[in-house]
Formats: structure tokens, C-alpha cells, sequence
């Protein structure tokens, strides 16, 4: 039992969403991409770059959040890359996606060399971490139980506020209908006169703006450094949530949660003298498993919905061929 | 044929495209490019030793570009080469420590198990793929740092050399892949991979299976409705093209190392998928661009001796022809409708 308190307790919670925050950040990044009908694989580089110019901004000015900016920023340019590749010129998605990634991480480690003389990471230099948040009263209401809710860096109340935002934003913005209807439906998007290249732009970059976020939230959140392909993998465990969540803000969180808790359990079992390499391992395998058991269990679903689709299409209903956009799920 | 001058001549212009936009990163980090790509030259083709050098750096990415062709060939994205490369290279490290076997047959047991292995390493993301749909780039690319990790803890916990620093005990000469030349550690890998593009090339264009491979990459449904069984064969391509992976892995140790060591091979995985996509998916054009890309490896250890530049330059470099050939390839299909398939060109 003692063993379990140990394993068990509000710490783990805590860190749990605080390893959840920058995953759940790329993730609702994703989100938007994969709503407007784009397989983006290329959130691992937008995070990396994002986190590389978070340091590098925050070195220069001495605010963590010209920083912030800064990793944004980098982050957009990545994505505008991206889309301008993978709409404009119609370039595979994938080895786009794959290209860039390869490009943040050769890019980061040459201006790292270049700027500030070292390999393998930056710290000190003066880097301005985020500050932490205390929200007030907390420890009088809660007592043991506060700093479930206080004390994180502010990306991490900006990642858990985004869930609802972005529920409010598919269901009732004009600009999230138009993204899924973009995403599961182009043919009527075209039919409304919608703009799908306008669209899957805004969508790309408003991925990339999260993106750049949980970047930020990487170098400069609980620790202020940056290190080679810090991001090890995030947006490629964020691209398998997003495929099995079919990028719904709520089914993306529930996903993201599993691997902050599958990151804190682990990184607790090393303190239990369990192999590190193999705890590393467990988020990836973890990712690996949620990926494949979910896409067995969603078989009966496509079958159902390409029936669904192809009963509409004998039955074609042409004054109501446009109110079907919602999703049947 | 005029067509294949005008791909060959289309990717050329994305790779000087790319070049000079790499030049103009160059004079954003302080160095001068003139002097960059004249060192990556001296250092990749200076004089015997060098060559002979870039031709070693050469055969792992031209063994993953095989293997890379074989996925692409058959509409698959084997991004896991490299998960598959480091557990082939542990494999056969395996077996050459641990097995003792008379000469020549170690040699070529150790190769069948790290083919073996890297087949074994993608047969659950291939059977999910074939079965299930489950999108294989991710599946694949996660795997890949499973496999490195794994690999790791088998070299650190289970089978380290007494006092080594996180290597496997050295094989047994036994196993040794021999070498072409007394100046250099390159070795019979190189042939190895040159006969494995010219017979999957040749696999592609003179068998039906090869065919009906090609078919099922280009255009599934009609591959289907001609009678050929997508789902076994898309599992099968996954499965050849992950044992492919795996034998690289086995040349490099055999050959190279000597050992499994932690990192023994990085990115070679990479560079494989990145030189099959610029040769469009022909395994011939692969053997040109693995050499580009050993040249540019080999080049780079001279750049970080004498530039201040980071050789990860030219890891930049290769991603920016990638992303040009990328729209290049596809410039010519603008005015499509937006419903057409996106697809990369093979």
C-alpha cells in the first residue's frame, strides 16, 4: 500500500497536467489541420522551432513573454511554409511534413552552433523562464489539494482553457463550420463558395500558433533550456491522438491526458530503479497501442459510416445535401 | 526517355534551388558558402581516402533507399527505417558475438537475422496497416523510438562490455563483413546494396508481382478491381521493405563497427527515405542520390573541422531539396481540382 500512496497521490496529479500541457496544446493545434481535411505530420518541427526561438527571444529581450512571441512566430513561419507547400502547390502532405521536421531539427542545431558557439543544448545565457501563476485563496479552499489548481506556468491554464474554447469554436463560429465543412465535405465547401485553399490556410495557421506555444511552454515552462530535438517525439504522439480522436477538442484532451499521466507514472517508476531506457520507451509504446487498439475498434465504425454515405448518395436530397456537414459521430 | 531527361532535368533545378537557398542560410550563420561547399567537396571526394569514405557513408543510405523505394513503390510510408536499421544492426551484433559459426556462414546468418529482424520490427504497424487502415507514417515513426530506446537498454543492461562504454562486446572476426580495400573500412556492404537496387529495379520493371506492386501504389482501386489483393500485399510491401531496413542495420555493424553501440548509425534511416523520394522511387536513381547524400555526410566531418558551421548544415540542405522537389513535381498539376488526390509522383 505504501508503495501504491507513494506512486498514487496529488503530485502525480499535478505533474501529470503539467506533462499533459504542451501535448494538449500541439494537439488542439492539430486539431484545427485535421478538422480542415490536412494530415499534419509536421507539428514536431513547428513545436521545436517554436521552442528554439522561445529561448533565443527570451535571451535577447529578457521577457519570457517576447519569448512566447518569438517561438510563436518562428512557429507560424513553419506553418505558412507548410501550407503554402501542401495547398498552394499541392505538394504531398507527408513529405512535407516529414521535410520540415527534418529542417527544424538540422536548422535549431546550426543556429544554436552559430549563435551561441555550443552543441547539444543552451542554458543560463540568461534565459527568463514563465513565471508561475498563483491563484489567490487557493491554498485557503483547498488546502493539500491547491496545487492541482495553482502554481503552473500560464501555458498551462492556456492549454486546459482552450478545450472548451475550441468545443464553442467547431459548434458555433462560422469560421469552425467552415473548417470542418472544408475538412469532411470539400465538395460542398465549393458548392457554398467557401474557399477551400483560405480555409485550410487559416486553419494551418492557427495550428501553427498553438504549435509554437507548447514549444514555448517546453524551454521556457518548468525548465528554462533548450536541448536537441527537445521536442522527442510530442508531435508525432499528438498526430496518433489526432487520428484517433479525429481531432475533437474533448476526445483530444481525454488522449492527451493518457500520455501526461503514462509520462508522470513513468518518470515516477524511475525513482523505483526501473531501467530508464525502457521507462522512456513507455509514452511511445503507450501512443503505439492507443493508436492500433483504437483503429481496431473503429472498423466497424467506417463500414458503418461509408454504408451511411453511400445510402445518401442513392437517396440524394439535393435541397439538403449541404445540411449533412455535421458529424455523425 | 525525353520525359525521364525532363524529371531527371526538373529535379536537378530543385536541387540548385534548394543549394542556393542553403547558401543563403549559410550567410545567415556567418560563414561563407563559397567556402562551405568547397570544404563539403574536398572532404567528400578530396582524394582515395575520401572517396572511399563517402562511398562507406554511402551504402547505409543507399540500403534504406532501397528499402524506402520498396514502400513508396507500393503506395507505403516506411518512415520506421530507422527503428528497423538499429534493431537489424543490434541483431546481427547479436549473432556475431554470441554465435559462434564457422566463417562466411556467421557473416551471412548474422545479415539473414537483422533482415529478419527489421521485418519482424514492422510487422505489427504492416499487419495494423493492411488490416485496420491504421495510418502507417505515424505508427512507423513512433516505433522508431521504441526500437532506438530499446536497443539502447539491450546494449546498457543486458549485453555490455565489461568495461566498454555503451557497446556490445565486439563480434567475432568470424562475422566480419570483409573489406574491398586495405586503406579503407569500406567494405563488401557496398555491393551488396548496388545489387540490391539493380534487382529491385529490375524486380519492378520485368516481374508481374513487381507490377502489380507498382499498381497498387499508384492507383489501389483499380489494382483491386484487376484482382490483386491490396490489403496482403500493401502487409507483404511493409514487410520487404522493413527487412530491407534491417539488413542495413546488419551491414553497418558487420561491416563499419563491428559492435552495436548506442547511436551507432543516426539518421541514416532518413537520409534513405529523403534520397528514395528525391529519386521519385526508382531504386537506379537512388543509387545517384545516396551518393549525393553520403558525399554531403562525408563532407560535412571536414566542415566542422574547418568552418565554424555545424555539419547539421547539412541535414538543412537535404530538407530544403526535399521541400522543392516537393512543389516542383507537383507545379505542373496547379490547375487540378481541389477534390484530386495528393499524391507524391511515382
Amino acid at each position: 500500500m505504501e508503495v501504491l500512496d507513494k506512486l498514487l497521490n496529488v503530485a502525480l496529479l499535478v505533474a501529470t497536467l503539467r506533462t499533459t500541457a504542451p501535448i494538449l496544446l500541439v494537439g488542439l493545434g492539430g486539431s484545427f489541420t485535421t478538422k480542415a481535411g490536412i494530415f499534419n505530420i509536421g507539428l514536431e518541427g513547428q513545436m521545436l522551432v517554436g521552442a528554439f526561438f522561445a529561448v533565443l527571444g527570451s535571451i535577447w529581450s529578457g521577457s519570457a513573454f517576447v519569448g512566447v512571441l518569438c517561438g510563436v512566430a518562428a512557429a507560424l513561419v513553419f506553418a505558412l511554409v507548410f501550407a503554402l507547400l501542401v495547398v498552394t502547390f499541392r505538394a504531398n502532405e507527408v513529405v512535407v511534413g516529414l521535410a520540415l521536421n527534418i529542417l527544424a531539427g538540422g536548422m535549431t542545431i546550426s543556429l544554436m552552433k552559430a549563435v551561441f558557439g555550443t552543441r547539444g543544448s543552451i542554458v543560463g545565457h540568461g534565459i527568463v523562464g514563465l513565471p508561475k501563476v498563483q491563484i489567490p485563496w487557493a491554498r485557503e479552499l483547498l488546502g493539500s489539494w491547491a496545487p492541482l489548481v495553482s502554481g503552473y506556468t500560464p501555458l498551462v491554464y492556456v492549454a486546459f482553457f482552450a478545450v472548451p474554447l475550441l468545443v464553442l469554436f467547431y459548434r458555433r463560429t462560422r469560421l469552425g463550420l467552415y473548417i470542418r465543412v472544408v475538412g469532411e465535405k470539400p465538395e460542398a465547401a465549393e458548392a457554398l463558395g467557401i474557399s477551400i485553399a483560405r480555409i485550410r490556410y487559416v486553419a494551418s495557421l492557427l495550428c501553427g500558433l498553438l504549435a509554437g506555444l507548447a514549444g514555448a511552454h517546453l524551454s521556457l515552462g518548468y525548465i528554462t533550456m533548450f536541448t536537441e530535438n527537445m521536442s522527442s517525439g510530442r508531435g508525432f504522439m499528438a498526430v496518433a491522438i489526432l487520428i484517433f480522436s479525429n481531432g475533437d477538442p474533448l476526445r483530444v484532451l481525454g488522449g492527451c491526458l493518457l500520455f501526461g499521466f503514462a509520462d508522470a507514472f513513468s518518470l515516477r517508476l524511475q525513482t523505483f530503479g526501473f531501467p530508464s531506457y525502457l521507462i522512456l520507451a513507455v509514452p511511445y509504446a503507450v501512443a503505439l497501442v492507443a493508436l492500433f487498439a483504437l483503429s481496431y475498434r473503429s472498423r466497424p465504425r467506417i463500414i458503418r459510416e461509408t454504408l451511411e454515405s453511400m445510402r445518401k448518395l442513392l437517396s440524394v436530397e439535393p435541397g439538403r445535401a449541404d445540411a449533412d456537414n455535421t458529424p455523425s459521430t | 526517355m525525353s520525359d525521364r531527361l525532363r524529371a531527371v532535368y526538373g529535379q536537378l533545378l530543385a536541387v540548385l534551388f534548394a543549394l542556393a537557398i542553403g547558401a543563403i542560410i549559410i550567410l545567415m550563420v556567418d560563414e561563407s558558402p563559397v567556402k562551405v561547399f568547397m570544404t563539403l567537396l574536398r572532404g567528400a571526394f578530396g582524394d582515395q581516402a575520401k572517396i572511399a569514405g563517402t562511398l562507406l557513408q554511402t551504402t547505409p543510405i543507399l540500403i534504406c533507399g532501397v528499402a524506402a523505394c520498396i514502400g513508396l513503390r507500393g503506395g507505403m510510408f516506411n518512415v520506421g527505417i530507422e527503428g528497423q536499421l538499429f534493431l537489424g544492426g543490434f541483431a546481427a551484433a547479436w549473432v556475431g558475438f554470441a554465435l559462434p559459426l564457422p566463417a562466411g556462414v556467421h557473416m551471412l546468418v548474422g545479415l539473414a537475422v537483422a533482415t529478419l529482424a527489421g521485418a519482424a520490427w514492422v510487422a505489427i504497424p504492416a499487419f495494423f496497416r493492411a488490416r485496420y487502415n491504421t495510418n502507417e507514417v505515424v505508427s512507423t515513426i513512433l516505433s522508431n523510438y521504441v526500437a532506438v530506446l530499446l536497443t539502447s537498454y539491450f546494449t546498457i543492461f543486458l549485453f555490455k562490455r565489461p568495461g566498454g562504454w555503451s557497446e556490445t562486446p565486439p563480434i567475432l572476426p568470424t562475422a566480419y563483413l570483409p573489406e574491398l580495400f586495405s586503406f579503407s573500412r569500406l567494405n563488401w556492404g557496398l555491393v551488396i546494396g548496388l545489387v540490391l537496387a539493380l534487382s529491385v529495379a529490375w524486380f519492378f520493371r520485368y516481374t508481374s508481382k513487381g507490377y502489380s506492386i507498382s499498381m497498387v501504389g499508384s492507383a489501389p482501386k483499380f489494382a483491386e478491381y484487376g484482382g490483386v489483393n491490396v490489403k496482403r500485399q500493401g502487409f507483404l510491401v511493409l514487410l520487404v521493405s522493413g527487412a530491407v531496413g534491417g539488413l542495413a542495420g546488419g551491414v553497418e555493424t558487420l561491416g563499419v563497427h563491428h559492435r552495436f553501440m548506442e547511436g551507432f548509425a543516426p539518421g541514416f534511416g532518413f537520409d534513405g527515405l529523403i534520397a528514395a523520394l528525391l529519386a521519385n522511387g526508382s531504386p537506379i536513381g537512388t543509387i545517384v542520390t545516396a551518393l549525393f547524400f553520403g558525399a554531403l555526410r562525408s563532407g560535412s566531418l571536414l566542415l566542422e573541422v574547418e568552418t565554424t558551421a555545424s555539419r547539421e548544415i547539412i541535414t538543412v540542405i537535404q530538407a530544403l531539396i526535399i521541400l522543392s522537389v516537393s512543389a516542383q513535381v507537383l507545379m505542373k498539376r496547379r490547375g487540378d481540382s481541389t477534390a484530386g488526390e495528393r499524391r507524391w509522383k511515382f
